[in-house]
């Protein structure tokens, strides 16, 4: 199986990302480039009425609800970027890291963000790695 | 206005077209809003009609504005007297001025309208439980009723001009204000004054909300070369235009737009990037362990894959050894 390397990306991509907020939103878009998000969707994003920190905004038309989720203490998300994918499986992959976030906004269509969302509930399984993955203390 | 350096006072009352467009500007055209002038004394005491009507619900870009208009029962002549007709009928001038005619008259009418944003209408049309336009309307109207009765109008008749079929609107307003004589009907904006006086506010509400319009989403430099962007109606070129130049790739239209209508949608199929939701129902659409019976008599070279845990699955975790 092909090796995937991991690299900083300070020198080869952009790094304007950087510090920007990062946007899980319930669909998929069929495209891989720059999005005017500041301009088009941060504008609009606002606090629900009598809601506890939930936040609204709009895609398409489409309301969405939305909740703002830290990653655990110790951990950073990361988002690589893969300059040219090799057209076969054997050769190695190299991904560079374009932006580190410590938290993201969660998003869900018409509906409240919870404990019971996939993606929220997806967060347990750091838990439970680490604990699989103790050493195990001998008493 | 959103940017403006100079300090506004908010504005409590629209009484002319200048104070109607300060106070569009204060407004946050994302989101709907609600106006009601103040009630004159005597409709408080006296019996009184009043009219509902609305304006943009058909077109593709900008709110629909819903709009009511009251007066005296005893006060019908001096309402006919301001010439109130079906507001397509008349010049946009002329509907400008039998506006002022009506916030100038504080003594005669009272009136109200609800401007329902156009992203408030596609977050309804685009909803899990669809709330239809149809229902956005009706619920538009009666609001406007309850706001009337709560600032102490002494109803006797409401007329509406109708959306859909005027029988079901009427049974179904009856039963929410039985107290009060109801009329639904097709064109009432052109049959009764009362009609034609709110259909002229919302009418005018609407015109002049586009007039002002903001576009959060741009820079200065880029609203200002907006120009117009047309009536809105599906077979205005300029509209049509509008679509074609002010279509983002990703994101679509900006909030004027009313991204649930038809138009919007062939528009954004055609030239944006395809975008597909999370199916409504995320059931697995066979149920689990339903194997058809003859199965068991064909041999299979299939090894068995072991089902993954319940915790992962409910997790959208997976071992992904390619991406």
């Amino acid at each position: 199986m092909a090796t995937i390397h991991i690299q900083s990306g300070k020198n080869s991509v952009n790094y304007q990302t950087k510090n920007v907020k990062i946007q899980s939103i319930p669909c998929k878009i069929h495209a891989d480039c720059d999005a005017k998000v500041s301009q088009y969707f941060n504008t609009y994003v606002k606090e629900k009425k009598d809601s506890d920190s939930i936040l609204t905004a709009s895609f398409r038309g489409y309301p969405l609800e939305g909740k703002e989720i830290q990653l655990p203490k110790g951990y950073k998300g990361v988002i690589l970027h893969e300059s040219v994918r090799p057209d076969n499986d054997t050769d190695d992959r190299k991904f560079y890291c374009v932006n580190t976030f410590d938290s993201f906004t969660y998003w869900n269509w018409n509906k409240t963000p919870t404990g019971n969302d996939k993606m929220i509930k997806a967060l347990d399984w750091i838990k439970i790695a680490e604990a699989l993955h103790a050493p195990i203390e001998e008493e | 206005m959103e940017g403006n350096s100079v300090e506004e006072v908010e504005i409590q009352c629209i009484s002319n077209l200048n104070t109607l467009k300060q106070y569009l500007c204060q407004q946050d055209n994302s989101e709907n809003a609600f106006y009601f002038s103040n009630i004159p004394e005597k409709c408080k005491e006296f019996p009184c009609i009043l009219g509902i009507d609305e304006a943009g619900r058909g077109p593709v870009l900008g709110p629909m504005v819903y709009g009511t208009a009251l007066c005296c029962v005893n006060d019908s002549a001096q309402l006919a007297a301001l010439e109130c007709a079906d507001s397509k009928a008349l010049t946009e001038e002329k509907r400008d001025k039998l506006f002022e005619t009506i916030c100038g008259s504080p003594d005669l009418l009272g009136w109200g309208v609800e401007i329902i944003s156009p992203n408030s209408i596609c977050n309804s049309m685009l909803s899990r439980t669809k709330y239809s336009l149809n229902q956005v309307s009706m619920d538009s109207a009666i609001g406007l009723i309850r706001a009337a009765v709560k600032a102490g109008v002494n109803i006797e008749h409401i007329y509406v001009d109708t959306v859909g079929p005027p029988e079901k609107y009427q049974a179904y307003l009856l039963s929410l204000f039985p107290n009060f004589k109801i009329t639904v009907a097709k064109k009432a904006d052109s049959t009764y004054s009362i009609v034609s006086a709110a259909s002229i506010c919302a009418k005018v509400v609407r015109d002049h909300a586009l007039s002002v319009w903001d576009f959060q989403e741009f820079k200065s430099n880029v609203k200002d070369s907006i120009g117009n962007f047309g009536s809105g109606y599906p077979g205005d070129p300029v509209t049509k235009k509008f679509l074609t130049d002010y279509c983002d790739m990703v994101f679509g239209y900006p909030m004027l737009v009313r991204f649930s209508w038809q138009t919007a949608q062939t528009a954004l199929d055609k030239s944006a990037y395809l975008v597909e939701w999370e199916d409504e129902d995320e059931e697995p659409k066979t149920p689990a362990g339903n194997t058809a019976i003859t199965s068991f008599f064909k041999s299979t070279s299939k090894s068995i894959v072991r089902a993954k845990h319940d915790f992962f699955i409910k997790r959208n975790l997976k071992n992904i050894v390619d991406f």
